[in-house]
């Protein structure tokens, strides 16, 4: 089943094309990565698929419902955790999931549970203008869990977290897939994409250039070589593709000379360098 | 429109604003204005105008005349000697020490001694009305006669009143004071309300929830309607006294409470960050509160000119009200301050279709 069906999406600015007819599919449970430089057209992109900004063309479903006919039954299906940090910085964490839960007409049972779930329950009375920048990205995930939604839209959540708090961002994010959430995920992080996502979409200048696996893409665009470092310090790469690759690989083993052994599989980085032409942090 | 995404916006936006520094500023300074007036007028409180300290050595009708007079309070000083200090310390606008026999002596024609104290702390206003007042009762308890029949004509005052509803300080005080308080609503709390959310990109998580923009913005125009309502309750409360016509009054503040919440929403459509708000909304609210000044003194085309500001129509109509005067004129004025209010809205629903 699909979670997310996008045909021929586009949206300009004036005569900026931001997102230039893009498709795609997402399953349903599925952690679909997003990448893209700055200014690809990501945001632009959930911004249309969560119900906040019309196309100027094509279309699409999320959940089941068309992103521009069924907004209103869009909404309470999904979670947006937004790219800035846009909480009620004078109310306390609880007052700022008491608030969403009246906009979702929810009660207000589920709150505990929620603050529990990202580690926030005993700072919840806390008002929010005195969190730390990970705590304020907890509770953003929070509000969009909140509503128990089937669809949550990650929009850079670690962007600018320290590590550790990067790592249960990640964590979490897990979590809410394990639970059947489907989670679209945007991100400057390849190791981040690489090792969340079920399959990630590259976005360039508002197109998508490559979507497949992590795994696909990396084999797909490296270079089919191992590199091997010999007892003697000497380092020596064996084309796979050659003939006589296995033959020379197998001697190498056999005469007990590899210190160690790579492949030269591409980094997502590099497939995306390859593929945009240009780096993921220009 | 879902009404419980409207009150749960509002709900979130009363309690909120209470915290916002310059959102309580812009509520509160109204209610201080007019603590402000009560204390700097003489009369701001509807009572009491002039107090006087008065040491009688017998009965007089001298006194028994000052304690009749409306808005005169009397206080009996215990000694003669002791009328200057407890004028000051009553700050009262002067004393009288009467003789004994004095109203007897005056019948006579004997000329008593009456001395006047005068408080020179109080303005030169407060003096004149005292001395004017302590004249005609000292010829009143003589039985004198004017020394002349005077008949005073106030020109042109039987169609101010029609028009204005009266041009007194009483008059005048409370529909500035409302004005402010519309004012403040229309120029800050609903712009602020809306561009705080666009500036803190909380718009976007709401657009993201169950709210259309129409709900909230509709919940921005209830928040600005609570506070204006009780803000403008409250003034109306203090000066209840001088209200004629309360179903005229409330008729009038709510044609002007919907004026100024679409104000709100032009402003807070079109402007983007809260120094914007802070710019424009000052320029605003000085052209909103500019036909509440009494224009005593100024040119007669500056008077022709402030009636193209809607707040005009408003104020003259809150004067009206408040006098109970249930002219053609009040009609007028409140079908012009709905057409303008209808465009107000117009141009608010073009500013947010532009803003989506």
């Amino acid at each position: 089943m699909k979670a997310i069906e996008v045909e021929n999406l586009s949206r300009s600015f004036n005569s900026v094309r931001a997102v230039d007819n893009i498709s795609f599919t997402v399953d349903a449970g599925e952690i679909f990565g997003f990448l893209g430089h700055n200014g690809a057209g990501k945001t632009t992109t959930i911004r249309m698929l969560s119900g906040q900004l019309l196309p100027t063309a094509g279309g699409g479903r999320v959940a089941g419902c068309d992103i521009i006919a069924e907004q209103q039954r869009l909404k309470p299906l999904i979670g947006v955790v937004s790219e800035h940090q846009n909480l009620y910085e004078r109310m306390s964490g609880r007052e700022n999931l008491q608030f969403a839960a009246s906009l979702y007409g929810q009660n207000t049972q589920r709150i505990d549970t929620v603050l529990e779930q990202v580690d926030l329950l005993d700072r919840a009375k806390d008002k929010v203008q005195n969190y730390s920048n990970g705590m304020k990205q907890r509770l953003l995930i929070a509000r969009a869990i909140l509503h128990r939604p089937q669809i949550i839209f990650l929009d850079e959540p670690t962007r600018g977290l320290d590590p550790v708090v990067g790592r249960d961002i990640r964590r979490l994010i897990v979590d809410m897939s394990q639970q059947g959430v489907t989670i679209f995920l945007t991100t400057h992080y390849m190791e981040e994409a690489d090792q969340l996502c079920d399959r990630v979409a590259f976005l360039s200048e508002g197109r998508i250039v490559a979507l497949d696996t992590p795994a696909n893409l990396k084999t797909a665009h490296g270079k089919p070589q191992v590199d091997v470092t010999l007892d003697n310090g000497e380092r020596v790469s064996i084309d796979l593709d050659g003939e006589a690759a296995g033959a020379q690989l197998a001697q190498l083993v056999n005469n007990g000379q590899v210190r160690t052994l790579h492949s030269a599989e591409a980094t997502l980085e590099e497939v995306f360098i390859q593929l945009a032409g240009r780096r993921l942090s220009e | 429109m879902n009404f419980s995404v409207i009150s749960a916006i509002t709900r979130k936006d009363v309690v909120d604003a209470i915290r916002h520094r310059y959102l309580l500023t812009a509520l509160v300074t109204p209610l201080l204005v007019a603590l402000l007036f009560r204390v700097m007028l003489p009369g701001g409180d509807g009572r009491t105008v002039l107090t006087v300290v008065v040491h009688a050595a017998g009965s007089s009708a001298l006194v028994a005349g000052l304690r009749n007079t409306p808005r005169i309070g009397v206080i009996e000083a215990a000694s003669a000697d002791a009328m200057a200090s407890e004028v000051a310390r009553t700050k009262a606008i002067g004393g009288l020490v009467v003789p004994a026999n004095f109203d007897a002596d005056l019948a006579a024609g004997k000329q008593p001694q009456l001395t006047v104290y005068i408080n020179n702390e109080k303005t030169v206003f407060e003096q004149a009305a005292f001395r004017r007042i302590l004249d005609q009762m000292v010829r009143s308890v003589a039985k004198q006669p004017e020394p002349a029949n005077l008949i005073w004509v106030d020109v042109g005052q039987a169609k101010q009143e029609e028009i204005r509803g009266g041009t007194g300080l009483d008059q005048m005080l409370l529909p500035l004071l409302l004005l402010l308080a519309f004012g403040m609503t229309g120029a800050f709390v609903v712009p602020l309300l809306i561009v705080e959310e666009k500036e803190k990109r909380t718009i976007d998580f709401l657009l993201s929830s169950p709210a259309s923009l129409n709900e909230i913005i509709a919940g921005k125009a209830l928040t600005g309607a609570v506070y204006t309502v009780l803000i403008g309750g409250l003034l109306v409360g203090i000066n209840r006294q001088h209200i004629q016509n309360w179903p005229l009054m409330l008729l009038t503040m709510l044609v002007g409470l919907v004026f100024v919440v679409g104000v709100g929403l032009v402003l807070g459509s079109l402007l983007n960050n809260t120094m914007q708000v802070n710019t424009w909304a000052s320029l605003v609210l000085i052209v909103l509160l500019v036909p509440s000044f009494p224009s005593i003194g100024l040119p007669g085309w500056f008077d022709k000119a402030i009636r193209v500001v809607p707040t005009y129509y408003l104020t003259e109509a809150l004067k009206l009200s408040m006098a109970g005067t249930m002219s053609r004129q009040l009609w007028v004025y409140l079908a012009v301050l709905l057409a303008c209010t209808f465009v107000v809205y117009v141009a608010a629903g073009w500013a947010l279709r532009r803003r989506n």
